[in-house]
């Protein structure tokens, strides 16, 4: 049963990642589909990063007791300053872990 | 598999210099999901899996999220259907990635589209997205993907073999390396008023579905960014910078 449970998932999650980039897919994306799409990368990791920085424990902190806002502050002014993304990860989690 | 291109095989320098280029870009991310492969391999063993079972759930599956909540409804001896389900649902996103790769993956040949269709997480999405705007680099990809898939696996085999001896793992932060990646893929990639109204959208309506326990939220929160940032650009008539990249000749209606 466990087994069946992982093969019907690794289909189910393959199939997901894989369909629409199957060229016999018989899908023309019009312009403002294609559009729509462009704001999909900032909208997702958006909606990824945002509960990591403003909520723990089920609540919201917004205030500056919260080292993972402090953090993203200085991540932002990093990126902004340097515009190098390596560069930005990795010292805004240095200090991230300091102040953590 | 013999594909036209077999060229693509030799690894010549530059391809192997992209590929370390991808695996640099996609390490924080692979840094941060080291306790999240741990947990996901101690709590597979924990839920009554076996250790082949186990470490296949991170080798085949390889979906972080669908993993520890299946493991989780496995464990509470929940039906095969909710299960499958509810990775319909985690999964969904998916769709979303693919379809917004499918200008960059779908000409590539079948054995580079099965590859990177199966290492196409969140952060292969994430890193993709960074040169999107460029050419699109497979070899980039691959290392950024593959990388990502190696340490995976290799933090749920610790998991598996040694996770109920390490402690307070969840309480380190490792997280916030997630956070600090994408904010560094986002904030440059908002060029436009548009894309700034569609970034803070997503990230209130995020807030507000964890908040509030709503099932589905990243997908909700993302398509609601979306859609705010589409609908702005209409109402003031705005013309993308890179207009000419996303279209391409004989696609559209």
């Amino acid at each position: 049963m466990i087994w069946l449970t992982i093969i019907l998932m690794t289909v189910i999650i393959f199939i997901s990642r894989y369909i629409f980039i199957e060229p016999k897919l018989p899908l023309r994306l019009s312009p403002s589909v294609v559009k729509f799409l462009s704001y999909s990368a900032p909208a997702v990791l958006t909606a990824i990063l945002a509960p990591i920085v403003f909520i723990q424990e089920n609540t919201l902190h917004l205030n500056l007791d919260n080292s993972y806002l402090i953090g993203a502050i200085f991540a932002v002014l990093l990126i902004l300053i340097t515009r190098n993304t390596l560069l930005t990860a990795i010292l805004s989690m240095l200090l991230f872990f300091l102040i953590h | 598999m013999q594909d036209q291109q077999s060229d693509s095989e030799q690894a010549s320098p530059s391809k192997l210099k992209s590929a370390l280029k991808g695996a640099a870009s996609a390490m924080p991310l692979s840094i941060a999901v080291i306790p999240w492969g741990i947990l996901a391999g101690s709590y597979a063993i924990e839920a009554g899996l076996d250790v082949i079972q186990s470490q296949a759930m991170s080798a085949i599956v390889f979906a972080g999220a669908a993993q520890l909540v299946a493991v989780g409804m496995i464990k509470s001896g929940v039906g095969l259907a909710s299960i499958l389900l509810t990775t319909l649902l985690i999964t969904s996103r998916h769709f979303l990635y693919g379809m917004a790769m499918r200008h960059q993956m779908s000409p590539l040949p079948l054995r580079w589209r099965l590859t990177l269709g199966f290492l196409l997480t969140d952060e292969l999405f994430a890193i993709c997205s960074e040169t999107k705007q460029h050419k699109f680099d497979r070899w980039f990809a691959f290392g950024g993907g593959f990388s990502f898939y190696l340490i995976w696996n290799i933090a749920s085999a610790v998991g598996i073999f040694a996770g109920q001896q390490i402690p307070n793992l969840d309480e380190l932060g490792l997280d916030f390396a997630i956070a600090a990646t994408f904010i560094a893929l986002v904030v440059p990639s908002i060029k436009t008023p548009s894309i700034l109204v569609s970034v803070l959208v997503s990230l209130v309506t995020a807030v507000l579905c964890e908040l509030f326990h709503i099932p589905g939220g990243l997908l909700i929160a993302a398509l609601s960014g979306m859609s705010a940032g589409m609908l702005t650009a209409k109402l003031t008539h705005e013309t993308h910078p890179n207009k000419t990249i996303l279209t391409r000749p004989g696609d559209g209606l």
